[in-house]
């Protein structure tokens, strides 16, 4: 059940538009804001609220890379899986924040901070590799940069608020 | 036209054709996979990849997605093309995997003859394939993800051209996956369609999964018989069962697609663990006997009883489920033996509202289910396509897709696949309405209409002033007013007796006004239209024999493919009419209450067995092949006997016209002569003069040419026309039809069982609060003959002063006992 505050603020944005449906992404990304993730009950009330079937905002939470359908740790590492970050190491950044943050490609690590997923191009190319945590990007990615950052987001849970 | 060149040969298409289809009208099949002639171009899979030479494109290009023009040359058979297709199936077969030989649609899949025909043979892919987890889709559809190919035709099927929303495509990239938000039933009613449409196994037919492969099939061109449409279906099948059904295309009629009752509704028709009842022998008083014998002691009896109390108390009764054999065969044996009837109908009030529609309906007036698809405004009176004829409601669908405004005038709070507008109306209001649209609409040409119609008119508009006027109704005349090709759809089963022909009155009236204005009756069975051309401007239903069965005028019925207890509505009474007599010959192949009950019964065959005319609702005379023998399946349930005979158990009825002639129309000077349709069905109806045998063009004939919509009295009127119901008053109870759950067919089916839902009755808010119920309340119906209990669904578009009713086979609603009823608000209780 979506908090009726939440819920009064969304029917406000949908009634507020053209046609609900539009308002859909934007839906689900107020709903992912507080809760961190779409889930079913979630979307069967986000869809209710837009006036379309589960399935018709399903094709649109699976079809874009930013709406999880399953829980997420705080920061979900999105590394770059495009040709000029392939060519400047990726899969070795890849392995590195694996080994360092205890999480494989796709899992979410124990301490439920890190989630690290593929993303493809950000258009960051000419500082590849790259990835983005949460909202931010970061370039030029080497391992000590990424000590850096990971050491940084793991003391500081408002990291990326204050940044 | 432009004028094009396809692998040498000089080929004119119609504007707006693709090159594919161009390629097809030369009998080139380009090879394909997303490209559906209902569904468009998406220019998906790249299968149809074909070299243009010369004209305005030049190189591999699609065919599919690109128009013939003139001066093209292009070549299907280019190496660069076809070297193009090779790879293109290389890639789509990447993931698939290799295992045809457990494949339900092995033997009938695109995939497996384009991956041959493209001369893919060996996997070079080494890699890991992709795998989904496959979803529960109800029990028609059974889904294997695996072997999609990502061709988006079951999508564009579901959603844009059926208009259901629970299917779809999900993910992206390598996971996208068709399917829904959750495992559950599909909600379509038209989801077999997808069985047809995949061109892979992903969706196949799971009432017919690992029963039997393709090429074991007998298959044969079939027909629908469960609503009036007459949809073309290909029936198949093995070891004396039909294993399934699927749509065959007719350009005119069902187009590519039948709806899932049409399609799932067979398996009346088999024997064997499931279907143990339908009555495979002949009875007499209920022990099992030959068919000669059977046939004998009816001839017999039936004499006798002609013999005692004179020819007329014998009683033939047929129905709309009778083929046009049938009801021809009873016309003639009453007429040369003297026998009361034939009847048709059960209500002699929908005997003449079907009468007068039919009166009306010519070659001129009345449109196909195509020319609804084309129609730029469509107003549906007293109907609902929906549950009365499924495919109806795709075409208004497709109407509306093409922006044509559908405006529904019905007591029902009706449901369509497509935006529409919803005037509530009871029936006596109906007309009133249509009226004032058309009234509305035509106001400004009105001249030049001849006297006749200028009053009709004048009726119209004086009628306007007389009531509210529902919301919305004077923008919608509007458009009607600009529209070209307006179609009306008209319902014979909750409308009043002048609404059919007030109906046709209103098209005239807008052909008059320069509109290519169509009509489109829906009326109540496959066999209805011929039924009321046959049953003559003086003929009766079986509720006017009801009194002379009772006064022991009549002493004897021969009951044809007809069960009166379906659709009488007084039980009670039936029951004791029905024992009354001295003789029921019953012929059929549904172990119906009429057949348990009958002195001699004769177990007919089916329409799939030995074939069948029907003539749809807008006179389109069409025949169905037999497609099997018939006889108890040889698979599921019980062996059949071990008996050493010559013929096959269960498999030697005849049609039941067949039988008829020989319980009742041969001679003995005659013998059991033989007889063919061709010598009997001519003389029975002047429209039917040109009968000749069964080989009917592929898209029917129409039997109807003459010009009666357009000529004949303006005699319409509108009815009971004015005031809101009086507090006090009584509501009208309106028994209607449901796709699934109240036909004959619904009822025999085990296999449409599953799509039943639970009955409910719809009535307006207003009504609720006046009878002190809520949406959602179980309730007590107090009728004549007892009570019912029923689920109430309260709506605002549900019309004021009626109470709407499915007749359910899982309610008692034969305590009504009047075909026509009314209830005091006061009768219905909360529970
Ligand atoms: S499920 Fe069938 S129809 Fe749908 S996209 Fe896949 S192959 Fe095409
Ligand atoms: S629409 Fe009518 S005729 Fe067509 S398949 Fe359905 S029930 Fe049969
Ligand atoms: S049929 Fe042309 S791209 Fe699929």
């Amino acid at each position: 059940m979506l908090p009726d505050e939440l819920k009064l603020k969304l029917e406000k944005m949908i009634s507020d538009a053209e046609s609900p449906r539009e308002k859909a992404i934007d839906v689900m990304f107020e709903i992912q804001e507080l809760q961190g993730w779409m889930s079913d009950e979630a979307m069967v009330e986000a869809a209710g609220l837009l006036g379309m079937t589960p399935l018709e905002l399903e094709e649109l939470a699976t079809f874009y890379d930013y709406i999880y359908r399953s829980p997420v740790g705080k920061y979900v590492i999105k590394v770059c899986d495009s040709t000029v970050c392939w060519l400047e190491g990726h899969q070795s950044i890849i392995d590195y924040i694996s080994a360092r943050a205890g999480v494989p490609m796709g899992g979410t690590s124990p301490d439920g901070l890190f989630t690290l997923l593929p993303v493809c191009c950000i258009g960051y190319c000419d500082r590849a590799p790259a990835m983005v945590i949460n909202k931010r990007v970061y370039g030029k990615l080497t391992p000590e940069k990424i000590d850096r950052i990971l050491d940084k987001l793991a003391n500081s849970a408002e990291f990326h608020e204050s940044e | 036209m432009p004028r094009l060149i396809i692998d040498d040969l000089e080929v004119d298409v119609p504007k707006g054709s693709k090159v594919i289809d161009a390629a097809e009208r030369l009998g080139i099949m380009i090879p394909r996979f997303c490209y559906h002639e209902a569904l468009g171009s998406v220019g998906a899979c790249r299968m149809c990849a074909v070299k243009f030479i010369q004209g305005p494109f030049k190189g591999v290009q699609m065919s599919c997605m690109i128009d013939a023009q003139d001066g093209m040359v292009v070549s299907t058979t280019d190496e660069e093309a076809v070297q193009f297709r090779q790879r293109v199936i290389e890639l789509l077969m990447m993931n698939h995997p290799l295992d045809c030989p457990v494949c339900d649609e092995g033997g009938q899949c695109l995939l497996q003859d384009e991956t041959v025909s493209g001369g893919h043979a060996i996997r070079r892919y080494r890699g890991k394939k992709r795998t989904y987890r496959d979803q529960y889709l109800g029990p028609y559809i059974q889904h294997e993800m695996n072997r999609c190919i990502h061709c988006y035709r079951c999508s564009r099927y579901y959603q844009e051209f059926s208009g259901y929303r629970d299917l779809g495509p999900l993910q992206i990239g390598d996971r996208m996956f068709f399917g829904r938000f959750s495992d559950g039933k599909l909600e379509s009613p038209f989801s077999g369609n997808l069985v047809d449409i995949c061109p892979t196994g992903v969706y196949t037919d799971k009432t017919a999964r690992f029963k039997v492969r393709r090429w074991d099939l007998h298959r044969a061109p079939s027909l629908c018989n469960h609503c009036p449409l007459g949809c073309n279906t290909i029936a198949n099948a093995h070891y004396r069962g039909v294993m399934r059904v699927e749509a065959r295309y007719n350009q005119d009629v069902n187009g590519y697609f039948i709806c899932d009752a049409g399609r799932f509704g067979f398996s009346y028709s088999n024997g064997g663990a499931l279907h143990e009842k339908r009555p495979w022998t002949p009875r007499i008083q209920g022990s099992d006997v030959s068919a000669k014998a059977a046939i004998a002691k009816a001839r017999e009896d039936l004499d006798n009883v002609a013999e005692k109390y004179g020819p007329g108390a014998i009683a033939a009764v047929g129905s709309a489920r009778n083929s046009l054999e049938s009801q021809c065969m009873l016309g003639k044996i009453c007429r040369t033996r003297g026998w009361r009837g034939p009847v048709f109908f059960t209500d002699p009030a929908k005997l003449r509202k079907t009468r007068s529609a039919l009166e009306r309906l010519d070659g001129d007036i009345a449109v196909s289910l195509r020319e609804i698809e084309n129609a730029d405004f469509i107003v549906i009176a007293g109907a609902d396509p929906l549950n009365e004829a499924g495919m109806a409601a795709l075409a208004v669908r497709q109407a509306s897709r093409k922006q044509a405004p559908i405006v529904t005038i019905d007591p029902r709070p009706l449901f369509l696949p497509c935006d529409f507008d919803h005037i509530p109306a009871a029936p006596g209001k109906i007309e009133l309405y249509l009226g004032m649209l058309i009234s509305a609409a035509l106001a400004k040409d009105s001249t030049g209409f001849g006297k006749e119609a200028v009053d009709f008119y004048s009726a119209l508009v004086a009628e306007k002033g007389k009531s509210e006027v529902p919301a919305g109704i004077f923008s919608l005349a509007e458009r009607l007013g600009a529209s070209q090709r307006p179609v009306i759809i008209c319902g014979t089963d909750v409308t009043r007796e002048t609404t059919p022909s007030f109906t046709a009155d209103c098209v005239r009236l807008l052909r008059l006004a320069g509109k290519q204005a169509g009509l489109f009756y829906l009326l109540p069975g496959a066999g209805s239209f011929s039924s009321a051309l046959l049953s003559g401007t003086d003929g009766e239903a079986f509720g006017d024999l009801i009194g002379d069965i009772e006064n022991g005028l009549i002493k004897a019925l021969v009951v044809v493919e007809s069960d009166p207890f379906h659709y009488y509505p007084d039980r009670v009474r039936l029951e004791r009419a029905m024992e009354s007599l001295e003789l029921v010959v019953a012929i059929d192949y549904f172990p119906s209450s009429t057949v348990s009950r009958a002195s001699i019964f004769y177990p007919a065959s089916t329409i799939f067995e030995t074939g069948a005319t029907y003539v749809n609702q807008e006179g389109r005379a069409q025949f169905a092949r037999p497609v099997h023998h018939g006889g108890v399946p040889v698979w599921g349930g019980e062996h059949p006997p071990r008996v050493y005979s010559n013929s096959i158990p269960g498999g030697d009825h005849l049609p039941a016209w067949k039988a008829l002639w020989e319980i009742a129309g041969s001679t003995p000077d005659t013998g059991a002569a033989d007889i063919s349709p061709g010598e009997f069905i001519p003389a029975e109806h002047a429209a039917f003069e040109a009968f000749g045998s069964d080989n009917y063009p592929v898209d029917g004939i129409r039997v109807l040419q003459g010009k009666a919509g357009l000529t004949g009295n303006w005699n319409s009127r509108i009815e009971e026309s004015s005031q809101r119901p009086e507090n006090a008053e009584p509501l009208e109870l309106l028994m209607v039809e449901w796709m699934f759950g109240t036909t004959e067919f619904s009822a025999w089916s085990d296999s449409l069982a599953s799509a039943i839902a639970e009955p409910y009755m719809s009535m307006n808010s207003k009504d609720a609060c006046r009878a002190g119920v809520c949406d959602g309340d179980r309730v007590s119906l107090e009728l004549d003959n007892g009570t019912i209990e029923i689920k109430v669904s309260v709506s605002d578009r549900a019309a004021e002063g009626v109470l709407v009713i499915p007749r359910h086979q899982s309610l008692d609603w034969r305590k009504m006992k009047d075909f026509s009823v009314r209830v005091l608000p006061g009768k219905i209780r909360k529970i």
